[in-house]
C-alpha cells in the first residue's frame, strides 16, 4: 500500500499562552480534496501554513509523500516548490502582470528561461480563464479575477497538493462563482486539494472529506454525506445549522 | 621624554574644551534664531500658499522654489559679500538659514493646513464665525499640532547646516575646530573632528527626543496622528 | 522620521516644484541651458577647443554693453519715470558681466553634475541593503544599520567631509593610486568629496528606502516564500521593485539635496560649481553678479532634476502601484 499523500500527525502549535492546535492527525490520499470547516479561531488557518512551513509547529509530525517536512533539515524552499497555496486576500505580486505573477516562481524558482516560462503562464492562465488578462496589472483586476490568477500561479508550480486558505471568503458574494467553479474543475482533474471555505455547495459537491476543527481539534472528519446528514458529534451539527442560517440569510 | 602623540592630542583638544563649548553655544544661538525667523516668514508664507491668491501668492511661491532649489553656500556668500545685507556674520548667517528655512517650514504648514478637514472651516463657519476667525481659531490650531514632525526635521537640518556659516568666518563649533586645527594641533585632526561631531550629534539627539515629548504632549487624544 | 506625514510633505513640495516646470518659459530655459553645456563640454572636453578657444565665450560682450549703455542714457533721460528701462539696462549689464565667465562655470557644472551623480548612485549601492538590514535583519544587523544611519544623519556634511579630508589619510592613499589627477579622472579631493557624500547619501536615502519598504504588505513577501523563493530572493524579485518605487519621491528629495550640498565640496578644494565662482568672485569682487549665475545655474539643476525624475516615475509606474493611484 502507498502512503498517504499528505499525513498529519499529533501536531501542536501554541502563540505564547493561546494553544492553536492541540494534537491534530489525519491522512489524504493523492487526488482528494478535504475541506476544512469551523469557527473562526479554531486555528483552520494556522493548520494550513503549517503544511508549507509558513508556520512552525511546535510538536508532532507532517509527512508529504512519505517524507517528514518538520524536519529540521528540510529545505522549505523545496518543501514549498511542492506545496501550492491560495490565499485569502489573494497576495498577487503589485509589481506584475497576471502573466509575471504565474511566472515569477517558474523563472526563479525552476530556472525556466523566458520563452518557456511564458507559455507555461499562459496554459496556466487558460486553465483559469484569464489569458486575455495575461498583460493586465492586479490592480486592473476583479476580485474574483485575482483570485484566478492567485490559483493559477500556485498552479504553475505543478504542485502535488495544493492548500487554499479562505480562497472566497475576501470577495464579493457575486465574485464567488467564478472562482469556486475554477476549484471545482481543478478537482475534478484529480488534483489534490487541501481547502479551508465555508462554501458549503463546493464542499458538497467536490469534497472526497469534510474535516470539521474546533478549539485546535479535529472533532469529526468524514465523508460529506455523512457530517452534512448524519453528524456524529453534536458540535458538528449545531456548527453546520448555524452556518446554513447565516449564509441563507445573506 | 615627550608624552605619546595620541595622549597629547587629545589633552590637546581636553585643554580647549571651553572654545569648543562657547563655539556649541553659537551654533545653537544661529539654530534657534533661525529657525525662530523662519518661523516668523514661514508660517504666514505658508498660510499665503494655502489661503492666498492672485500675485501675492505668486511671489511667495516663486521665492520658496529659488530659497529651496539654491545651495545655502550661496545665499549665505550672497548675502555677506554681495548685498552686504550687514557687517554681522552671526546676523547675516541667520537672516541665510531664516530665510531658506522659511522656504521649507513654509511647506510643511502649507501640507497641514491642508490636511486639516474641509468639514472643519465649514463647521466653524456655521456657528457664525468669520472665514479669517475660523482659519484662524479652529484650522491654525489643529494644523499647528499636525507639522510637528516635519518641524523636527526641520530643526535638526537647520541645526547641521548652521555650520555651512564657517564660510563667512563665524565662530560656531565647527570654525572653533577648523581654527584648533590650522591655527593649533594639526596632528590632532581626528581628535578634533570627531569631538566636533560627537558634540553635533548629541545636539541632534537631544533635539529629536525634546520635539518627541513635545508631539506626544500637544497630540490630541484620540486624534489623527501627524 | 519617516512617517506617512513626512512623505506627503516632501511629494507635495515636490509637486510645486513640478508646477513651476510646467510652464513652458522654465522649459526653455532648461532646454537652452542644456544644449549650451553640451556644446561647452564637447568643444572643451572631446574637441580640445576646436568650434572656439577653450575659456573664450560662446557669445560676445559688446552687444549687451552697448544695449546696456544705450537703455541706462534712455532711462537718464526719461528722469523719474524711466526705472523700468533702468531695470532692463541692469539686466543687460548684468548679462555681459556674466558672459565672460561662463565658460569656467560651465567646467564647474560638470563637476558639480560628477559629484552629484556618482554620491546618489554609490550611496544608493549602499543605502538598499542597509535598509533591508534594518526591515528583514536580525537584531545585530538592524542596529549595525540604524547606528549608522543615525550617525550620518546626526552630524553635519561638512564635518564629515573635514574628518575624512583632514583626519584620514584617505588624501595620501588615493593620491597614490594610477591616474588620479592625470587627464579626465579628478584630483584626490574630488574622490574624498565622493566617498564623503557616498557614505552620507546612504544614510538618507536608506531612510526613504526603509519607510517604502515598510509600506510594501507583508503578505507579498508571504507569497512570495509560499512559491518557493528564499527570503532574499522574495525581498530581491518581489518587494524592492515595489519598495523602490514607492521610494521614488523620497528619492527625488535626496538627489535635489545632494545637488545643493555638492558645493560643500569647495571646503576641500574640489573645482566644482562654487568653487570656481567663488574664485572669480574673489578676484573680480564681482560677488552679488557671479553669486546670482550660480544660484541661477544651481536652480537650473535643481528644476531639471526633478523633471528627470517625474519622467522616471511615469516610465516605471504601474498601475495601482506606488505614487499614481494610491
Amino acid at each position: 500500500m502507498s502512503d498517504p499523500l499528505l499525513a498529519l500527525d499529533d501536531v501542536y502549535k501554541s502563540y505564547g499562552e493561546e494553544q492553536v492546535l492541540s494534537g491534530v492527525s489525519f491522512e489524504m490520499d493523492a487526488g482528494d480534496v478535504d475541506v476544512v470547516i469551523g469557527p473562526s479561531g479554531s486555528g483552520k488557518s494556522t493548520m494550513l501554513r503549517c503544511v508549507n512551513r509558513l508556520t512552525e509547529i511546535d510538536s508532532g509530525d507532517i509527512y508529504l509523500d512519505g517524507d517528514c517536512v518538520t524536519d529540521a533539515d528540510t529545505d522549505v524552499n523545496e518543501l514549498r516548490k511542492q506545496v501550492g497555496m491560495v490565499f485569502q486576500d489573494f497576495n498577487l505580486f503589485a509589481h506584475l502582470t497576471a502573466l509575471g505573477n504565474v511566472t515569477l516562481g517558474l523563472r526563479k524558482v525552476r530556472g525556466m528561461d523566458k520563452a518557456t516560462a511564458r507559455e507555461r503562464g499562459y496554459e496556466h492562465l487558460e486553465q483559469v480563464g484569464l489569458s486575455d488578462q495575461a498583460d493586465s496589472y492586479p490592480a486592473e483586476l476583479s476580485g474574483g479575477q485575482k483570485q484566478r490568477v492567485g490559483i493559477a500561479r500556485a498552479l504553475a508550480m505543478d504542485p502535488k497538493l495544493l492548500l487554499f486558505d479562505e480562497p472566497t471568503s475576501a470577495l464579493d458574494p457575486e465574485l464567488v462563482g467564478e472562482v469556486v467553479e475554477v476549484m471545482r474543475d481543478l478537482a475534478a482533474e484529480g488534483i489534490t486539494m487541501l481547502v479551508v471555505s465555508h462554501e458549503m455547495g463546493f464542499a458538497r459537491s467536490a469534497a472526497s472529506d469534510i474535516i470539521f476543527l474546533d478549539e485546535g481539534r479535529i472533532v469529526e472528519h468524514g465523508p460529506p454525506e455523512q457530517l452534512f446528514e448524519n453528524p456524529q458529534a453534536a458540535r458538528t451539527g449545531e456548527f453546520l445549522s448555524r452556518l446554513e442560517t447565516t449564509h441563507e440569510g445573506e | 621624554m615627550p608624552p605619546l602623540p595620541l595622549q597629547s592630542d587629545w589633552a590637546f583638544v581636553v585643554e580647549n574644551l571651553d572654545l569648543l563649548i562657547a563655539g556649541t553655544g553659537v551654533t545653537v544661538a544661529l539654530t534657534v534664531a533661525s529657525i525662530l525667523l523662519g518661523f516668523l516668514l514661514g508660517f504666514p508664507a505658508g498660510a499665503i500658499e494655502v489661503y492666498g491668491r492672485g500675485p501675492l501668492k505668486r511671489a511667495v511661491e516663486t521665492a520658496g522654489v529659488v530659497l529651496r532649489g539654491t545651495p545655502l553656500l550661496v545665499i549665505i556668500i550672497l548675502l555677506f559679500f554681495g548685498l552686504s545685507v550687514s557687517s554681522s556674520a552671526f546676523v547675516t548667517a541667520t537672516i541665510a538659514l531664516g530665510l531658506r528655512s522659511a522656504a521649507y517650514q513654509s511647506q510643511i504648514f502649507r501640507g497641514a493646513l491642508q490636511s486639516v478637514d474641509e468639514g472643519q472651516l465649514e463647521a466653524a463657519r456655521a456657528v457664525g464665525m468669520g472665514r479669517f476667525q475660523a482659519i484662524r481659531s479652529v484650522v491654525v490650531p489643529q494644523a499647528l499640532r499636525r507639522s510637528v514632525p516635519g518641524f523636527q526635521n526641520e530643526f535638526t537640518i537647520v541645526l547641521k547646516d548652521t555650520s555651512i556659516a564657517i564660510v563667512i568666518g563665524l565662530g560656531e563649533l565647527l570654525t572653533v575646530g577648523q581654527n584648533l586645527y590650522q591655527g593649533g594641533q594639526s596632528t590632532a585632526a581626528l581628535e578634533i573632528f570627531l569631538t566636533v561631531s560627537l558634540i553635533y550629534f548629541v545636539l541632534t539627539f537631544v533635539t529629536n527626543r525634546s520635539l518627541d515629548r513635545l508631539d506626544d504632549r500637544f497630540s490630541i487624544p484620540g486624534g489623527e496622528r501627524a | 522620521m519617516g512617517t506617512p506625514e513626512s512623505t506627503t510633505t516632501e511629494r507635495t513640495i515636490r509637486t510645486r516644484a513640478a508646477e513651476l516646470t510646467d510652464q513652458p518659459l522654465t522649459l526653455l530655459t532648461v532646454a537652452v541651458f542644456w544644449t549650451w553645456l553640451v556644446v561647452r563640454w564637447t568643444n572643451d572636453f572631446l574637441l580640445d577647443g576646436a568650434l572656439i578657444e577653450r575659456g573664450t565665450s560662446f557669445f560676445p560682450t559688446a552687444p549687451f554693453e552697448a544695449a546696456a549703455s544705450a537703455l541706462g542714457s534712455l532711462a537718464a533721460s526719461l528722469g523719474p519715470v524711466g526705472f523700468p528701462v533702468g531695470w532692463v539696462a541692469g539686466f543687460f549689464e548684468f548679462l555681459a558681466a556674466s558672459i565672460p565667465y561662463l565658460p569656467e562655470l560651465a567646467i564647474g557644472v560638470w563637476a558639480t553634475i560628477l559629484l552629484t551623480v556618482l554620491g546618489i548612485a554609490l550611496g544608493f549601492v549602499i543605502a538598499v541593503p542597509l535598509s533591508v538590514a534594518r526591515v528583514y535583519g536580525g537584531t545585530i544587523t538592524r542596529s549595525l544599520a540604524l547606528g549608522y544611519t543615525e550617525l550620518f544623519r546626526g552630524t553635519p556634511l561638512l564635518a564629515q567631509l573635514f574628518v575624512l579630508y583632514f583626519a584620514t589619510p584617505l588624501t595620501t592613499v588615493i593620491r597614490e593610486l594610477p591616474t588620479v589627477g592625470t587627464g579626465f579622472i579628478p584630483a584626490q579631493a574630488f574622490w574624498v568629496a565622493v566617498i564623503a557624500f557616498t557614505l552620507n547619501s546612504a544614510a538618507y536615502q536608506s531612510e526613504y528606502i526603509r519607510s517604502a519598504l515598510n509600506s510594501v504588505p507583508e503578505g507579498q513577501l508571504t507569497a512570495a516564500r509560499a512559491i518557493g523563493l528564499s527570503k532574499v530572493d522574495g525581498i530581491r524579485h518581489v518587494v524592492l521593485p515595489q519598495g523602490l518605487r514607492y521610494a521614488i519621491p523620497g528619492w527625488s528629495n535626496e538627489l535635489v539635496y545632494l545637488i545643493k550640498y555638492s558645493s560643500l565640496a569647495s571646503f576641500i578644494t574640489v573645482r566644482e560649481l562654487f568653487e570656481r565662482t567663488d574664485a572669480i568672485a574673489s578676484e573680480t569682487y564681482r560677488y552679488t553678479e557671479l553669486f546670482v549665475l550660480a544660484g541661477l545655474f544651481y536652480l537650473a539643476l535643481v528644476i531639471s532634476a526633478s523633471l528627470l525624475m517625474e519622467y522616471v516615475e511615469e516610465q516605471v509606474a504601474i498601475p495601482g502601484l506606488g505614487t499614481t493611484g494610491r
